[in-house]
């Protein structure tokens, strides 16, 4: 398919006119006719209904419809940057990252990016899930790396990325700190390290009830920084996503029966344009191999 | 014949027309004979789409001799960031896209690429591959025939559709590949059904395109000497 018959086509599923559409297209109507007739043919069957003044979509228009917007913008970044690596000029980025996602994995891709994008300028901006919902919303982020947001706004358009275990982490002179799986009962008498930006904190409080952890004594942080110091001067355990933080100094042990993974995603907001080095990264976010210690041979299949 | 006997009798017949020695087109061909005579159900399905593909002359107007090719900016099978200027710094290039690690013709093509491949690098001639399929399944692609140059991504196929050379897989095609469990939703990270059609440009270190091979048949591919003959032609 070719991006001016798609072009085409949107503009039809938005006027339901083809007299309407062919202007908004700034083509002769019998041009856009042909075009949509050979986007027919590939597809298989008919997208639009004409009648009289009114068209409309056939079930197959429908159900292609989300799909051929996606790719028309998809096709339009791709446009995009291959204009923009050609100018040259600087690009500029910003990202909003969740308190409790670690930037580690994610800094070989910034380096590629500032590699393939001389001059470009980041902007990383740091947040509860919240904080992050709104840096996207109000456009001071492009991009935004999270736990699942608690609030669906059905402008995000959201990308898996990954998963993360949870697990139990203490400070190495902890009396937990040398066992090499820890129960729940063994943290009754433990303060428990709440990081109220963490987007599973509601989950992972439903599942230390559950398991007759109720009314455990707790501080809250707000801040992964404050969250390692009081781990590292042993006032608390937490339980917190594996590769979530460097804890290097701190031990991390298995918390038996939890089962409590969280998934990192990216999100960015559906029909907003997205900047050349937005799209790249989105891209290169999406087509990692993230899965490195599972790694298998995918799936054979022969046609 | 049990669905498990036929992708076991299908499996046989690939790495058979895989490992001729023969030229490209005639291990292509090999197979598809192999499919039409196991699969003959899959095989009429395949060509009514592709019929219906050439009838409206698909991917005839992505870029041609003489023409420039856009640039990109692709992530390669370790995730290191490739443009196609990069690339061209090292001498012509011939840019292949192919459907995905899961097409038994791409990996015949692969495999042949990856030879021609062993015999052009001394004379800065190279060859890079363009899949829609993720960095894990580009990567086994690149390791299946040892390929020596970079396999890289085109997330939901957005370089190739800017390039007219994109497919809808359609309702009659999407579950016969689903039975045989080979969809490149997973592949892809998408559910879009969309494959490049899988053409060879040969580009000048100018950009310009020199040699382009366009098929809407996914099962006919750019001849190796074709391709060897553009690049060694081009500067």
């Amino acid at each position: 398919m070719e991006m001016h018959q798609i072009r085409y086509f949107l503009a039809v599923s938005e006027t339901l006119n083809l007299t309407k559409a062919a202007e908004r297209c700034n083509v002769a109507q019998p041009s856009l006719t042909r075009a949509l007739k050979a986007l027919e043919t590939e597809l298989g069957g008919e997208l639009i209904r004409r009648e009289r003044a009114l068209s409309h979509l056939t079930e197959l228009g429908q159900r292609m419809l989300p799909m051929l917007r996606q790719c028309y913008e998809t096709a339009l970044t791709a446009k995009m940057v291959a204009a923009s690596i050609r100018k040259g000029g600087a690009a500029s980025l910003s990202v909003a990252i969740s308190q409790i996602v670690a930037l580690r994995p994610f800094t070989p891709k910034l380096r590629e990016l500032s590699r393939a994008f001389p001059g470009l300028q980041l902007r990383l901006l740091r947040g509860s899930v919240r904080e992050v919902a709104e840096y996207l919303k109000s456009g001071a982020a492009e991009l935004a790396i999270a736990g699942p947001l608690a609030e669906a706004w059905s402008r995000f358009d959201s990308f898996p990325l990954f998963e993360e275990r949870f697990d139990l982490v203490v400070s190495r002179t902890h009396r937990l700190a040398r066992q090499n799986s820890a129960e729940f009962k063994e943290l009754a008498s433990e303060t428990l390290l709440i990081h109220t930006g963490c987007e599973m904190v509601e989950e992972l409080n439903a599942r230390l009830e559950a398991n007759g952890i109720r009314d455990a004594a707790a501080h809250q942080v707000a801040t992964r920084e404050d969250l390692l110091a009081l781990l590292r001067a042993n006032l608390g355990v937490a339980i917190i996503p594996v590769g979530a933080m460097e804890t290097n100094d701190l031990q991390r042990i298995p918390l038996k029966s939890l089962n409590l993974v969280r998934r990192v995603l990216a999100y960015t907001v559906a029909g907003r344009p997205r900047a050349v080095a937005c799209a790249t990264l989105l891209n290169m976010l999406r087509a990692a191999d993230w899965d490195l210690e599972s790694a298998t041979e995918p799936e054979r299949a022969h046609r | 014949m049990t669905e498990r006997a036929l992708s076991h009798a299908l499996e046989e017949a690939f790495i058979r027309c895989r490992d001729l020695e023969a030229p490209l087109a005639d291990r292509l061909q090999a197979f598809t004979n192999e499919v039409r005579r196991l699969r003959p159900d899959f095989a009429a399905t395949v060509d009514a789409l592709v019929g219906r593909l050439a009838d409206i002359n698909a991917g005839a107007t992505a870029p041609k001799v003489g023409e420039p090719m856009p640039g990109f900016v692709l992530p390669d099978e370790h995730g290191r960031l490739v443009k196609l200027d990069d690339l061209l710094g090292e001498g012509p290039v011939a840019i292949a896209f192919h459907r995905g690690h899961w097409c038994p013709y791409c990996r015949i093509n692969i495999d042949a690429l990856a030879r021609a491949e062993a015999e052009i690098a001394a004379e800065h001639r190279h060859i890079a591959a363009i899949v829609p399929d993720r960095q894990r399944f580009a990567a086994w692609l690149k390791s299946d025939a040892k390929a020596p140059f970079p396999v890289l991504t085109d997330m939901d196929n957005g370089y190739a559709i800017s390039l007219g050379l994109a497919i809808w897989v359609g309702d009659k095609v999407k579950p016969m590949m689903i039975g045989s469990g080979s969809g490149p939703s997973v592949s892809q990270g998408n559910d879009n059904w969309m494959l490049p059609i899988p053409a060879t440009f040969v580009v000048g270190t100018d950009g310009i395109v020199r040699a382009r091979f366009v098929d809407p048949d996914y099962r006919m591919r750019m001849a190796i000497d074709d391709m060897l003959a553009a690049l060694r032609s081009a500067n």
